[in-house]
């Protein structure tokens, strides 16, 4: 998530993996745990170490919700697409945070602040509903707590 | 039994028998992602400082899920002379000063957050553990472990009977161990109930090398966790089921695939496989008898058709988890163009048990077509979202009554999704079937995989289904355009329809995409338009309502309800105007108004002024041409 890592540094990070043995996930993974994103540099590192092409690994890349191309925001909030939740008043609750950031569902700030994507259920439904944020579980949430808890999401810093 | 294996069981029950006896008292706190949720890891760490603390004679353990997933942090209590368990719940951090003081300082028991004794004798305020609701006819074979052991400690595992299946199928031939496996009886539990036995027996007879297996433990469909319970809390069962696979199938290695948004149970499983290859149970030549297996974790990347077992496959030896073109099947061409056999976690964790104790022991607990226990999740709007095992046979309704906890608030059962977005919808006059395979077939639709959500009035059938098929559409790998388009098209369909735009001719749109999307190459394709189809049988009238009537009984669709002020003397009304997020909630000359092209029904403004805002109708029926006629225009 800092600086740009250097070419040398992207073949270092992905000299393990072989080609033909179902390395392109598990060398994704390994540059997104490294870097928080999966760059162009990457791929294309990750493209010659498996004896492949560029555009073949962007494939996987993009067929993955998990995989981004963009540094993750410092604040990002996932919001649980699950059916508990959406049962529970999921759907209000993301168009009122949606509102508040005035941002689309997989949109982050200009400044790169606070970001909301989609997440998938992972079967903690009885915190219904929920968000995560960066990871963590926010749950029970009624749409007023979201909409307070993405102002202060908007306006914190200031 | 193999010489290797009974050392290494007989020095795990040593160790087991060591802890047993210890004369301290047992904290064993489920660690696993629902309790996580719900604060599991400060509870955990509260109780190891305060033990350390004040030097009690006590050990702090983890262990898996009771199932009770509502109620985390759920912490068993041993005593120092482990004559009596009792189970507590709801043990959070700010608990743990006063539970410590109480369970093992004074050793007493504390009632108000006891869910049951587990082991020695009722008291008059704490009833057996057994005796619960929520614990009464359920079978747990598959997770007999979970809360006793720890999931992270093969020790554990293995002097609780573990691995002594596996012990058992080194001594059979491939051909024994097969015939055990199609006399127990076991469907498998991805959803389709095919024998396990028979797949393994398609993998045995395939004539090339070397040949795979793969765990199915992508566990798309939201709202069920079942996989999730086993891997965290008992990894090892799986790791034993796809050995004695292994034995039965004659393959060489086997991946496990587990979606990325299951991050503790790649870790548990990650450990488990480092610890059984420590100890010699995987790898080459295992336990000196000559087995070659070697076993990996794979992680997904968030991709619900990864979950079908050629997309799957796809995803592991290729880029992009497209679902192939059957024929071939996996058996014939898998992995790496390689026989392949696909099971789901639960298929392969019932194996070590039917080794261990027999076909006869293990189907005998049903008298169903099914044999065996199956786990189920519920969610929804229940009282209790929790992990059950049962033996097949019980109906729909004692899920929901017995181990669901009813549904909120005491109202009726609208409605409920049996297992999956593609398992389809059923209306809650349906509770009378059981959760077998049968019934659901019948109405061309499928039980899936044991994660059923529970809807009452609140839920617009509508939405839901909107909801479903969009999921599908978002999630289709776009290889075939009757798939990804024809499930675009329904989605358009539906919007239109919850934006008050609906026409007569949407139900026909709609029946002609449920017999177009029949057509995809995948079942994921095949199945995306369940929902709907079941649906319009079932809840007809609501589709008929928001198309002609322009209503949502519901309240729930964007278009054809409106929010309005009904008392301008009500309170709340300052707060309604101060958390809308988008200013709608206004007032002119002291009148209170929502401006309607501003609203995004959101609904805070009612959580602040219920009494002061409704939810109100916003269209007027579409007149139809009969109803036109009647009235001469
Ligand atoms: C779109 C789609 C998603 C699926 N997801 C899963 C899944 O998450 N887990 C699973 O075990 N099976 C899933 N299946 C079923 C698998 O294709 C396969 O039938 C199953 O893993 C076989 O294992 P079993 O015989 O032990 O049930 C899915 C099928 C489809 C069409
Ligand atoms: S639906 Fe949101 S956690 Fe399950």
């Amino acid at each position: 998530m800092s600086a740009e890592p250097s070419a040398q540094e992207l073949r270092d990070l992905v000299a393990e993996f072989e080609p033909n043995k179902g390395h392109v996930m598990p060398a994704l993974h390994k540059v997104q745990e490294t870097y928080g994103y999966i760059s162009r540099p990457a791929i294309e590192a990750i493209a010659r170490q498996l004896n492949t092409t560029p555009a073949l690994v962007y494939g996987a890349v993009s067929f993955y919700s998990d995989f981004r191309t963009h540094p993750p925001a410092q604040t990002e909030i996932a919001w649980c697409s699950g059916p508990a939740c959406r049962l529970a008043g999921g759907d209000r609750i993301r168009e009122a945070m949606q509102a508040t950031l005035e941002l689309p569902l997989g949109g982050e700030s200009d400044d790169h602040r606070y970001g909301i994507h989609v997440g998938q259920c992972n079967g903690t439904c009885s915190e219904a509903p929920q968000v995560w944020l960066n990871g963590q579980v926010v749950g029970n949430l009624t749409v007023s707590k979201a909409i307070e808890m993405a102002r202060e999401i908007r306006g914190g810093g200031e | 039994m193999n010489v290797e294996l009974v050392n290494l069981r007989g020095a795990a029950r040593e160790k087991w028998a060591a802890e047993m006896n210890s004369g301290r008292v047992r904290l064993n706190v489920t660690l696993d992602t629902s309790s996580i949720a719900r604060g599991a890891e400060d509870t955990l760490a509260a109780l190891r400082n305060g033990v350390a603390a004040n030097k009690l004679a006590a050990d702090v353990n983890i262990t898996g899920s009771w199932g009770f997933c509502w109620m985390e942090p759920c912490v068993a209590v041993r005593s120092s002379a482990g004559t009596k368990t009792v189970l507590y719940a709801n043990v959070t951090a700010d608990r743990v000063e006063e539970f410590l003081d109480r369970v093992v300082v004074q050793g007493q028991d504390m009632p108000e957050l006891a869910l049951g004794i587990v082991e020695g004798n009722a008291t008059a305020e704490i009833p057996l553990l057994a005796d619960h609701p929520f614990m009464k006819g359920q079978v747990r074979r598959l997770m007999a472990n979970l809360g006793f052991t720890d999931p992270e400690n093969i020790d554990h595992y293995m002097a609780n009977g573990g691995y002594e299946g596996f012990g058992k199928a080194l001594e059979m031939d491939a051909e024994a161990i097969i015939k055990e496996m199609l006399d127990s009886g076991l469907g498998g539990r991805g959803g389709g109930g095919f024998p396990a036995g028979r797949k393994w027996d398609f993998l045995r007879s395939a004539n090339a090398d070397p040949r795979y297996l793969i765990c199915n433990a992508d566990e798309g469909d939201p709202g069920a966790w079942v996989n999730r319970v086993l891997m965290e809390g008992d990894p090892h069962l799986i790791v034993e089921g796809m050995l004695i696979a292994a034995l039965g199938a004659k393959a060489r290695a086997g991946y496990i695939y587990i979606r990325y948004e299951y991050p503790l149970a790649i870790d548990r499983m990650r450990k488990a496989i480092a610890d059984a290859y420590a100890k010699g149970l995987l790898g080459e030549n295992i336990l000196g008898t000559g087995l070659d297996f070697d076993l990996y974790v794979f992680k997904g990347a968030g991709a619900y058709v990864c979950g079908e077992e050629t997309g799957l496959i796809n995803s592991i030896d290729s880029y992009r988890g497209m679902p192939r073109i059957k024929p071939p099947f996996p058996a014939q061409a898998g992995l790496w163009n390689k026989p392949t056999n696909v099971n789901n976690v639960e298929s392969y964790a019932n194996a070590p048990l039917i080794m261990r104790n027999g076909a006869a022991w293990w189907s005998g607990v049903s008298d169903e077509k099914e044999k065996g226990t199956k786990m189920f999740t519920f969610s929804g709007s229940v009282n209790w979202q929790g992990c059950i095992e049962i033996p097949f046979g019980p109906t729909v309704r004692t899920a929901l009554d017995q181990y669901a906890g009813g549904m909120k608030g005491g109202k009726a059962c609208k409605g409920f999704q049996p297992g999956g977005p593609l398992s389809g919808m059923l209306n809650g006059r349906e509770l009378d079937l059981t959760l077998t395979l049968d019934p659901y077939r019948g109405k061309g639709m499928f039980l899936g995989s044991g994660g059923i959500v529970f809807f009452d009035d609140s839920a617009c059938v509508i939405d839901m289904c909107k909801f479903f098929v969009a999921f599908c559409e978002d999630e289709s790998c776009g290889r075939c355009t009757t798939c990804h388009g024809g499930s675009q098209r329904a989605v358009e369909v539906m919007r239109r329809i919850q934006a008050g735009g609906g026409r007569e001719a949407d139900i026909d749109n709609l029946e002609k995409l449920i017999q177009t999307l029949v057509w995809s190459n995948c079942l994921h394709g095949q199945f995306t338009m369940t929902t709907v189809k079941t649906s319009l049988k079932e809840f007809r009238d609501e589709w008929v309502e928001h198309i002609v009537d322009k209503r949502c009984r519901a309240g729930v669709c964007e278009g054809l309800i409106q929010y309005r002020v009904r008392s301008q003397t009500a309170s709340g009304l300052e707060e309604a105007a101060a958390i809308c997020p988008t200013g709608a909630v206004q007032q002119e000359r002291g009148q209170w108004f929502i401006d309607d092209g501003l609203c995004i029904r959101c609904g805070a403004c009612k959580e602040q002024s219920p009494d002061g805002l409704e939810v109100v109708p916003r269209l007027a029926a579409t007149p139809t041409l009969a109803a036109a006629t009647a009235a001469g225009g």
